[in-house]
């Protein structure tokens, strides 16, 4: 065993390291210049599209490249891309879509200038997503699918050009067989999109209507009936991103300043024992996290699967997201009540009511909790169906 | 031991939970939150009619003598309504401080006002250094001559926005953090220098950084005695904290409930969520939350009446509980409902927030068990 990245791997880091330094914007240009960002990783040689493998125009990491280029970024928090294209759409065309649908819709999804959104979920297909009813069917001609149904919780779907879309098309046999998968344009007149406010008042989320959606079957990947098997690698993969463990890791210090600032007694927040003690047992959870992480980095790099030690990346990397906002709308204090455009109290209260409302969505989207264990008892300890 | 209510509370409970089925859903109460003042006064006149605002104060003073449990009976069913008019504010806090402290001049001016429904009051005790201490207060009240000049600023006052009087804790001597040298003023809302910030908090109500510089009262506006206010802070915290209980203990027998109705009408892979165990057993540790909160609830609202000495430790057990079990039942609420949980249109999410903020008023778990163990 060597806890030790090998010697190319760390001179890689250094590379990751430098570039950062070199090209991040500071401060209030890390919003105004972030094309400019994505332009310098683009020429690094495929890095604004890191997942992306050589002959696709990305660089082509390893594993372990991926993972350290991942955490360096994480760790400068630099400017995220919209995930829907790059990293959930982009790996399926990829796999199973034809060089025509490659040639034209990856350029788009590279450059952002086409927003993509996600059609899975739906009022009765959420934890039991094999579920859903979209119904897609094929014209007399065979050359369109007429799509009617409706989506839910679809993220950014208002702003967005393009949709991937679970659409049925049999429901002869189990439910995972006789759905689809779709590309379809977000400003066909069927297509409606109502806002969905969530906790807290802001709207990311929407119901997507479709109604008599007229879809060229040269929009489909791959074979008809098979979009369940081809959703699924990626529904995997996104579970693991969302474990956003080295953002806790920076949340973390956060939390710690936070309380630092707040005066109790003689001292600090930070000196209360019962305060101190939540963000020490945070912190040493996180410290077991991330070596998770880690082993099932070396699982994948020696040529394995990602191994058992991945389930639990986002059961417990979404629980450590919820108690870090919990410990900073407890240093808020009084002033974790105040909402809207109040200035009062800590400068960090305003945000941490809303990431702690807004964080509750964590343990419920990309997989409930409730169903990420009953994968684990299933399909890692084997405890029945 | 006769835990039963009696005939009158019996009463009126029933009235109180039938008021709120006939006038307040949801879809209400948001038009309320939504409005510049925050509630409605047209139902804060209605309250008047119905004698709730006369509940906890003195026949002698106009009220109807109701104890601690009558005031309890009656928040548990505002928190299954999601009550937003300043009842806490007026007739528990203000109301507390003026009924048991106040001189017969001063009971006789505000609590006629109080009980018929013209007077809206509050009392500012939170300052932003303070964290949750009570006793530390920097908001300076200086003697000079007949009057006392105020300065300081106080934080998150409940309802300052439209109350006529705030009564505000200042120091008149000691150090910063000494029980001591705490004194309570009534101050007129128009008061030269007196200065308001308002805003929503989470929970839709309202809340103000209130401002005093160089404000001027009048000797006879000191509620109980001079340097010893730190009494009235003590009780008026404590009413507050039973009557948060009683509210949260209303919101989150709502909150199991729902989450109980909801998984059994909700179905995923081929059956309504509550046949899967690992949520049954989860809905049955909100109940079972709910049940402990509502005893200890019951018990300390009891001790308070009676005037016992375990009075104070058994509150500082309550509100630490009421904060773990609102938490808990809270979070699992939203969770059981999914996607459902995070919408502004179920009242789920509505409830939630008001149980967030009650963990950080008048004190949050941490705070309340270090002295419970202290």
């Amino acid at each position: 065993m060597d806890i030790e990245f090998s010697k190319e791997d760390l001179e890689f880091q250094q590379e990751v390291q430098e570039f950062i330094k070199e090209n991040l914007p500071r401060g209030a240009e890390l919003w105004t210049k972030r094309g400019e960002w994505f332009e310098a990783l683009r020429n690094k040689g495929g890095w604004d599209v890191s997942r992306w493998p050589v002959e696709f125009g990305g660089p082509g990491f390893t594993p372990t490249q991926r993972y350290i280029f991942d955490l360096e970024m994480a760790k400068n928090s630099t400017p995220p891309q919209m995930p829907f294209g790059v990293t959930m759409l982009a790996p399926i065309l990829m796999g199973y879509g034809t060089k025509e649908q490659q040639d034209r819709f990856l350029p788009g999804i590279r450059d952002g200038s086409v927003n993509w959104c996600q059609g899975y979920s739906e009022p009765g297909a959420g934890s039991d997503l094999a579920n859903l009813k979209t119904k897609a069917e094929l014209t007399e001609d065979g050359q369109h699918y007429v799509v009617n149904g409706q989506k839910i919780w679809t993220t950014l779907a208002h702003i967005a050009n393009w949709m991937f879309c679970l659409t049925r098309t049999s429901s002869d046999g189990p439910k995972q067989e006789g759905i689809t998968f779709l590309l379809i344009p977000m400003d066909d007149p069927g297509i409606e999109v109502r806002p969905i406010i969530t906790l807290g008042g802001s709207h990311t989320v929407n119901e997507v209507y479709l109604t008599d959606v007229k879809v060229p079957v040269e929009n489909r990947i791959g074979e008809e009936g098979k979009g369940w098997t081809y959703a699924k690698g990626l529904l995997a993969h996104e579970r693991t991103g969302l474990a956003g463990i080295q953002n806790s890791v920076l949340a973390l210090e956060k939390a710690k300043e936070n309380a630092a600032s707040i005066k109790v007694g003689d001292g600090t927040l930070m000196d209360v024992p019962a305060f101190r003690n939540k963000v020490g047992a945070l912190e040493a959870e996180l410290l077991a996290l991330e070596f998770t992480e880690l082993r099932t980095l070396a699982s994948v790099a020696a040529g394995g699967s990602p191994g058992p030690e991945s389930s639990i990346l986002k059961l417990k990397g979404t629980e450590i997201q919820q108690r870090l906002q919990e410990l900073n709308i407890e240093a808020a204090g009084i002033f974790g009540a105040v909402w809207g455009n109040g200035t009062a109290g800590p400068k960090f209260a305003r945000g941490a009511t809303g990431a702690y409302l807004g964080g509750r969505a964590t343990t419920i989207y990309g997989g409930a909790s409730e169903v990420q264990k009953d994968v684990i008892s299933k399909n890692v300890l084997g405890l029945g169906s | 031991m006769d835990l039963s209510y009696s005939e009158e509370q019996n009463l009126l409970r029933d009235s109180v939970a039938k008021y709120i089925e006939n006038n307040y859903d949801i879809s209400e109460r948001n038009k309320l939150t939504a409005s510049d003042e925050g509630f409605s006064r047209e139902n804060w006149k209605q309250f008047a009619e119905l004698g709730w605002l006369a509940m906890p104060f003195a026949e002698e003073d106009g009220g109807i003598g109701g104890t601690p449990v009558d005031t309890m009976i009656m928040m548990e069913e505002f928190g299954k309504g999601l009550v937003v008019e300043p009842f806490l504010a007026t007739v528990v806090m203000a109301g507390t401080a003026i009924s048991e402290f106040g001189s017969t001049a001063q009971r006789e001016e505000l609590l006629a006002g109080i009980i018929d429904g013209s007077l809206l009051a509050t009392f500012a005790y939170a300052e932003e250094q303070a964290h949750h201490d009570l006793s530390n207060v920097t908001t300076s009240a200086v003697k000079d001559g007949d009057f006392y000049t105020l300065n300081g600023t106080k934080s998150v006052v409940l309802n300052a926005q439209t109350a006529d009087k705030i009564l505000v804790v200042a120091r008149t001597s000691g150090d910063q953090v000494s029980d001591h040298g705490l004194t309570v003023f009534i101050v007129d809302k128009g008061a030269d220098g007196l200065k308001l910030d308002s805003y929503p908090t989470l929970d839709g109500l309202r809340a103000s950084e209130v401002t005093l510089k160089d404000v001027k009262v009048q000797g006879d506006c000191v509620i109980g005695k001079v340097d010893e206010g730190m009494a009235v802070v003590s009780k008026v915290a404590n009413r507050a904290i039973l009557a948060l209980a009683a509210e949260a203990v209303g919101a989150m027998e709502m909150l199991y409930k729902d989450t109980i109705a909801y998984t059994k009408q909700r179905q995923q892979f081929d059956h309504p969520l509550s046949d899967f165990q690992v949520l049954k057993h989860r809905m049955t540790e909100m109940f079972m939350e709910h049940a402990l909160a509502t005893s200890l609830t019951m018990k300390a609202t009891m001790l308070e009446t009676q005037g016992s000495a375990d009075t104070q430790r058994t509150i500082h057990a309550l509100k630490y509980l009421i904060g773990k079990s609102t938490r808990f039942v809270g979070q699992n609420a939203v969770q059981l409902h999914g996607g459902m949980g995070m919408t502004e249109e179920l009242r789920v999410a509505h409830y939630f927030k008001r149980l967030t903020v009650i963990d950080s008023q008048f004190g949050n778990t941490d705070h309340h068990l270090t002295r419970f163990v202290a």
